[in-house]
């Protein structure tokens, strides 16, 4: 997947450098549309999903106004 | 007056020419420095890392993009990679900033800062130069492109340089994941 994401991005340069760019925006769209999915499969994890348990605040006890 | 009006239409043109231009020497010389971490120093870039390259080669499209073109869809590319490059590298940042078995800031910190939260500087870097350039040169759609010889030609060559380190990048990339999965610890071709 990633080696997709690079080769449709090395196109899009080569299409821009050589003057068609009108196919490198489109590629480099398409290079786009891969990374976000890969990023999207990267941080899924099968326990948590997309949360971050690890990310707590030790909140220390409320005082009276706010303890409801 | 109107040699005048003329004299600052090309005076702002020029200036422009050259902050595209410095954004992207600048972004190039990010992306040097990560290959010299990458084969100088032996650190192999994580899938995120990779991801957040990929995202900083976005940036340096649209400026390209833009250094040749009168419309501004260049800066609108490069915006829409920053944004990119800044949400991958703050959920990278998230992920490591609690140490726990597996999960620990990928490479060497570089004046105490880990790779990460130095792509979300850059980022913001990006975010604020774009806005500072659309800030002061954004409406110079009629604007005549700069005709300096010398301009043109260190434009054309950073290009050229940003399209060979794309290459030297697909290529490692190549050589570290193939065509499936990235890891962090070995070059995937080379065992």
């Amino acid at each position: 997947m990633m080696a997709a994401i690079y080769a449709t991005l090395l196109i899009a340069f080569i299409l821009d450098l050589l003057g068609h760019q009108r196919f490198a925006v489109p590629c480099l769209f398409i290079s786009l549309a891969l990374c976000v999915l890969l990023f999207l499969w990267e941080i899924y994890s099968p326990v948590y999903g997309f949360r971050m348990p690890w990310l707590q605040v030790e909140g220390a006890p409320l005082s009276a106004p706010f303890a409801g | 007056m109107s040699e005048i009006k003329r004299v600052v239409t090309l005076t702002a043109s020029a200036l422009n020419g050259l902050f595209l231009c410095s954004m992207l020497l600048a972004l190039a010389i990010v992306l040097t420095t990560a290959m010299v971490l990458q084969y100088g120093f032996g650190e192999i870039p994580c899938p995120l890392c990779l991801l957040q390259r990929f995202a900083i080669f976005g940036c340096c499209f649209g400026l390209i993009k833009q250094l040749h073109s009168d419309s501004e869809s260049g800066t609108g590319i490069s915006l829409i990679f920053s944004i990119l490059l800044l949400v991958i590298s703050a959920r990278q940042t998230l992920l490591d900033i609690v140490p726990r078995p597996g999960h620990e800031y990928v490479g060497s910190a570089i004046f105490g800062i880990h790779m990460p939260v130095w792509s979300i500087f850059i980022a913001l870097a990006l975010l604020m130069g774009l806005a500072v350039r659309l800030t002061l040169f954004g409406g110079l759609r009629s604007a005549p492109a700069v005709e300096s010889h010398l301009f043109r030609r260190s434009a054309q060559g950073l290009a050229i340089y940003v399209v060979f380190i794309c290459s030297v990048n697909f290529l490692s990339v190549i050589v570290q994941c193939g065509i499936d999965q990235c890891h962090t610890s070995e070059y995937r071709l080379l065992h």
